[in-house]
């Protein structure tokens, strides 16, 4: 785990997020245990009850799971269901704030997808 | 290992004819660590005062665990308050040692953790020969939390314990408490004026204005009812129709208001063509509490 809280949403929503990168870059693998509460707690400085919240998210997606008396687990397959999820969200979260903003500059459609399109090729390049 | 509750009924409390507390209720649940905010002058102290049993109070009752606090030996023990010392030149604590002051702490309460206390004593780099009256107001305020913490009391009650503080050691101390939290599970009541640092280690805030309570819930639960929305006025207006609307700030057409609604209503208006932002707990604070000075 890394990073800094800041105070633009919930703060178990962002150690629930934090998790979930760490399990799409492989930091935590399936199967793996991740960090506790109170390890959360301790390193964040924030209330181990707040750090419980965010795992118990994951948790109840199924992207987590608890073996009793050890700790918290990466879910197999869990890195799948977190990118389902945020695919879930794309087109809330970016497309269409990017088309809103779009059309606040005047651009029209197509200048719109000619620029996605770019974008998408230059992504490839470093 | 604590299932004490501490409940206040009906508190009233006058100092000559300035009404400090009106007719307040507040329980404080175990295992919980709370944050008490409010102005100054909003009767922080008095409250904490009477709720441990320190203070006289006009009309009310205060209970622990179903018991009487007042003069109440064995509910006293089980409560530790750790009150601003008074350092000033003249009077409070001011020609008292810190050793001195320490050792009475020991001898008052029942679970007091000597070994504890001294390691905190060696980080604090206090020197046990000073004289209350000779330290910084930060290091008195490291003396007041070491008494808190070494006092190991189930239900433990810290008055501005950051003031003077710098930085580095505000947030030493939150590790301290959260550290020890993890340990002990007991209950803690932190008054402070530096809100935003220690919002996320609250689990529940109790603001406290004009002598009564305005909120006790769970921090983040509370921070979500509230969002910034800006843009052009008219706009602006009409996506918070029937949100109630604490502050409004207005630059020429531009709008920003601060409004409170339930967390899903709130995201209803955002399809209009309106900025709306997640606010902090200092933010909130000051919406519900300003009462139009801040502007």
């Amino acid at each position: 785990m890394h990073g800094t809280l800041n105070d633009q949403s919930l703060i178990y929503l962002q150690i629930a997020r934090m998790l979930e990168d760490d399990i799409l870059r492989g930091v935590y693998r399936e199967e793996e245990q991740v960090p506790s509460t109170n390890e959360l707690s301790r390193s964040y400085n924030i209330n181990p009850a707040t750090a419980a919240k965010g795992i118990n998210l994951l948790a109840a997606e199924g992207i987590l799971y608890k073996r009793r008396g050890i700790g918290m687990f990466v879910a197999p397959g869990a890195a799948e269901k977190v990118r389902e999820k945020r695919r879930a969200a794309f087109y809330d979260g970016y497309v269409r704030p990017l088309v809103r903003e779009g059309a606040s500059l005047a651009l029209t459609k197509e200048e719109l997808l000619a620029m996605v399109e770019r974008a998408a090729e230059e992504g490839e390049k470093p | 290992m604590n299932t004490g509750i501490l409940k206040a009924e009906g508190l009233c409390k006058s100092y000559g004819k300035n009404e400090v507390l009106k007719d307040l209720d507040l329980e404080i649940l175990p295992g919980k660590i709370y944050g008490l905010i409010g102005r100054n002058g909003a009767g922080k102290t008095t409250l904490l005062g009477i709720l441990t049993g320190q203070n006289t109070k006009n009309a009310g009752s205060v209970t622990y665990d179903g018991q009487e606090v007042w003069e109440n030996q064995a509910a006293l023990d089980q409560i530790c308050f750790s009150r601003e010392l008074q350092g000033s030149a003249f009077g409070g604590q001011s020609s008292i040692r810190v050793r001195d002051y320490l050792r009475a702490a020991a001898i008052y309460r029942p679970g007091w953790d000597e070994e504890y206390a001294r390691r905190l004593l060696e980080e604090f780099k206090l020197e046990p020969k000073k004289k209350i009256g000779a330290l910084s107001k930060g290091q008195q305020s490291m003396v007041t939390i070491l008494a808190a913490l070494a006092s190991r009391a189930p239900l433990t009650i810290l008055d501005e314990p950051v003031a003077g503080l710098d930085v580095v050691m505000r947030e030493r101390f939150y590790q301290l408490l959260l550290e020890d939290f993890a340990q002990t599970g007991r209950t803690f009541v932190i008054s402070t004026h530096i809100i935003e640092e220690a919002a996320s280690v609250f689990e529940q805030v109790v603001i406290l204005d004009q002598g009564r309570i305005l909120e006790n819930c769970p921090t983040e639960e509370l921070v979500d009812q509230f969002r910034y929305v800006s843009g052009r006025e008219d706009v602006v207006d009409e996506a918070v129709r029937g949100l109630q609307v604490l502050t409004t700030h207005q630059m020429g057409r531009h709008k920003t208001v601060a409004v409170r609604g339930d967390p899903v209503k709130l995201e209803v208006p955002m399809g209009a063509d309106v900025d709306v932002s997640p606010m902090n707990l200092q933010n909130v604070f000051v919406a519900l509490c300003g009462h139009g000075d801040a502007q």
